[in-house]
């Protein structure tokens, strides 16, 4: 059944469906042990819906899960005992004090941290005495990953980690998950954030519309684009014809609201090409960016849309 | 500390720390405890009722012995007897140097204000017309004036308590004039019977009433508040992806519950014990297991609202319409009689009716309007039917 000795968790043909809309349709994948796998998606993709149910909070209609070397259909409080998880929009009793929330979540658990540990490791020492309803949201999210963390499990689920949050409470955040990364912990990731993938992630799933339609290492994804280069500028105001025309030169131009993507594999004939364009349309090519696909450009060029539209 | 100990002492905590909470299931019972006793439980006086009379003796002349007589049977009334007996007047006369007319004017403005319940005046003259009426038989005698407020219940029962004594005198003086022979009359026997073993005042009366309504608070109240809160804000989900389970959840929530009574109680019984003269005991078994049972049956009363609320809003929406109506029509106040057929249906379905009926007789201060087997059954069967309804219908997790 599982082709990949090193694989914390394997993912076999898992489906899910709310009433007539397939939300999770015939997904698999394989997660290393000790490595950080994201799944990456549009709202809606099917990717929270998938985390539920590796999390156990939904059943799911078909599939098999295969977790800690179990194979399983329903997450039970044992394998429960090695996970954690942060939630989207995680939330505690607003009038308990930080430090008691954290030893709440101890007590579930047979085996966990000591409660001073987790604060230090997500830096809330000196909130210990206070009300979880007078934490900003960056301390407030931080306490959630040290409560999923209070177990010491060797499975982490971050469900959107840093949605919401200021780059610097961003940062911090994806400090804390690098430090877990080290330590030897296997990551589960969703996000809206191509850059957190990019940094963060060594195998990335690219889920739309309930299935994966691509995946691989960051690296590996950009490739698959080939050898090519991004060319991007501003054409807000693009007359008609010389956009026919433009569509012509480069057939496979992406069209975003103020933009326009080229994707070449030859740079320099490329170039040569558009600024001839330019010349004859007499069309300014206002800020003109030149640089290597990245994740974004990927999901760009399998869905036709951009991650966080 | 184990999850369950470690989940109630946290729920506990939740509800101390929320003012809201604090005041609807502490300080709102203390206060109507305290409240309610001093309207109908004269605090501090031992259930005794004083009237508040005024008496102005206008006749000054060469005779006024009777009106002499007059005002000494109203001080008597004033003092407490030599068997005992508590005073029934606080008597206001005019001191020695005041002019009675215009203390009359005064005492009558105070009248019309209520802070009177009457005003005696033995008018001038009085004492000489009574004397030439016990001579002269047929002749008019001397008239006593007292204004009352009509429809005024101190009013009325002071006019009463007057007119019975203004009888006595009468009967006092014809006999005197030997006009009436006491041999003659016939006499009626009253047998004043108090209530068995100790009295029973309208405290004793209260405190079960008190707590119950306390439990209930807590019970219909909690469950929407805390619960469907904490699902609706995803607290709960967080709890479900922990090996925390559903039953241990509901435990350590029960354990919450059951925490808050045991403060309710130990706040209640002493206030009601030591500062109002409550004499009610609830530390024996059958007492302490209808409070048992009243905080079970109002937390799975809780549970049945949260399961017919999509919301802790909806919830706390349904709870506050329910709340007055079941109080009110339970007896946990005032004893409920002559209630139109309606309302009569809804005491008899009402578990409240029958824990504050069963509580009270177990504590000695009602006779019991209805069977014992039955002030257990009909909350047990309320628990069970609400065991089922929550099981089917609560959703334990935001839906999508």
């Amino acid at each position: 059944m599982n082709p990949h000795e090193d694989a914390l968790l394997s993912v076999h043909e898992l489906a899910k469906a709310y009433g007539s809309v397939q939300a999770v349709k015939d997904v698999s994948f394989f997660v290393r042990r000790g490595s950080v796998f994201t799944l990456l998606g549009p709202n809606g993709a099917g990717k929270t819906t998938t985390l539920e149910i590796l999390e156990g909070i939904r059943p799911a209609d078909a599939g098999t899960i295969e977790l800690f070397g179990e194979r399983t259909q329903h997450i039970s409080s044992d394998l429960k005992q090695r996970m954690g998880v942060l939630l989207q929009d995680s939330n505690f009793e607003p009038y308990l004090k930080v430090r008691e929330v954290v030893a709440l979540f101890a007590s579930f658990f047979r085996r966990s941290l000591p409660v001073d540990e987790i604060l230090e490791k997500v830096s809330l020492t000196e909130k210990a005495g206070a009300l979880v309803r007078t934490l900003s949201g960056g301390q407030k999210q931080r306490l959630a990953v040290g409560v999923a963390l209070i177990n010491d499990p060797e499975l982490v689920f971050l469900d959107e980690p840093t949605t919401g949050l200021d780059p610097q409470a961003r940062r911090n955040l994806w400090r804390i998950f690098q430090t877990l990364q080290y330590a030897g912990k296997t990551l589960i990731l969703t996000t809206h954030y191509m850059e957190e993938a990019e940094v963060l992630s060594n195998h990335v799933c690219i889920m739309d519309h309930g299935a994966i339609i691509a995946e691989g290492s960051p690296a590996e994804l950009a490739e698959a684009l080939g050898q090519a280069t991004i060319i991007e500028f501003r054409a807000e105001e693009l007359p008609a014809e010389a956009g026919e025309d433009l569509a012509r030169r480069f057939p496979d131009l992406k069209r975003r609201r103020r933009s326009i993507i080229l994707n070449t594999r030859d740079f320099t004939g490329g170039m040569e090409e558009l600024l001839r364009w330019s010349r004859e349309h007499a069309f300014l090519l206002h800020n003109l960016n030149v640089r290597q696909p990245n994740l974004e450009d990927v999901f760009l060029s399998l869905t036709g849309r951009r991650l966080r539209e | 500390m184990s999850a369950l100990c470690y989940l109630g002492f946290t729920g506990l905590l939740t509800a101390l720390r929320e003012r809201v909470t604090l005041f609807w299931t502490l300080l709102f019972p203390v206060l109507l405890f305290v409240l309610l006793s001093s309207i109908f439980g004269q605090v501090g006086e031992q259930g005794a009722l004083r009237l508040n009379v005024a008496f102005v003796n206008l006749d000054r002349g060469a005779d006024t012995g009777f009106a002499m007589a007059v005002e000494t049977l109203f001080e008597s009334l004033s003092v407490e007897g030599e068997d005992g007996r508590p005073p029934v007047f606080t008597l206001h006369r005019p001191v020695s140097d005041a002019d009675p007319r215009r203390f009359l004017e005064d005492e009558q403005r105070a009248l019309a204000y209520g802070r009177r319940a009457a005003v005696v005046v033995v008018p001038e003259g009085f004492s000489q017309e009574i004397g030439g009426a016990l001579r002269r038989p047929g002749e008019l005698a001397g008239k006593l004036h007292v204004h009352y407020s009509q429809g005024v219940p101190s009013s009325e029962l002071a006019a009463g308590v007057i007119d019975q004594m203004l009888a006595e005198l009468d009967r006092a003086l014809l006999a005197q004039a030997g006009r009436f022979d006491e041999d003659l009359a016939v006499r009626t026997a009253i047998q004043w019977a108090g209530s068995e073993g100790h009295n029973v005042g309208y405290i004793d009366f209260l405190l079960p009433g008190v707590v119950l309504m306390a439990f209930f608070t807590t019970g219909l109240f909690g469950v929407p508040g805390a619960i469907l809160y904490a699902r609706d804000q995803r607290i709960l989900r967080r709890y479900w992806v922990t090996p925390l389970s559903i039953p241990r959840y509901l435990a350590g929530f029960g354990l919450t519950i059951l925490g808050m009574c045991v403060l309710q109680l130990t706040v209640l019984w002493p206030l009601g014990r030591f500062a109002l003269g409550a004499r009610v005991s609830f530390a024996a078994a059958w007492p302490a297991a209808y409070l048992a049972l009243a905080a079970v049956t109002f937390l799975s009363f809780g549970f049945l609202v949260a399961s017919l609320a999509k919301t802790a809003n909806a919830g706390q929406a349904i709870a506050n319409i329910i709340n007055m109506p079941m109080l009110f029509l339970s007896g946990v106040f005032f004893p409920v009689a002559d209630l139109p057929s309606v309302l009569q249906a809804m005491v008899y379905a009402n578990p409240l009716t029958y824990l504050v009926d069963g509580l009270r007789t177990s504590l000695g201060v009602g006779a019991g309007q209805f069977a014992p087997w039955l002030t257990l059954a009909v909350p047990l069967g309320w628990i069970s039917v609400s065991a089922v309804v929550t099981s089917r219908r609560l959703h334990w997790d935001v839906g999508r």
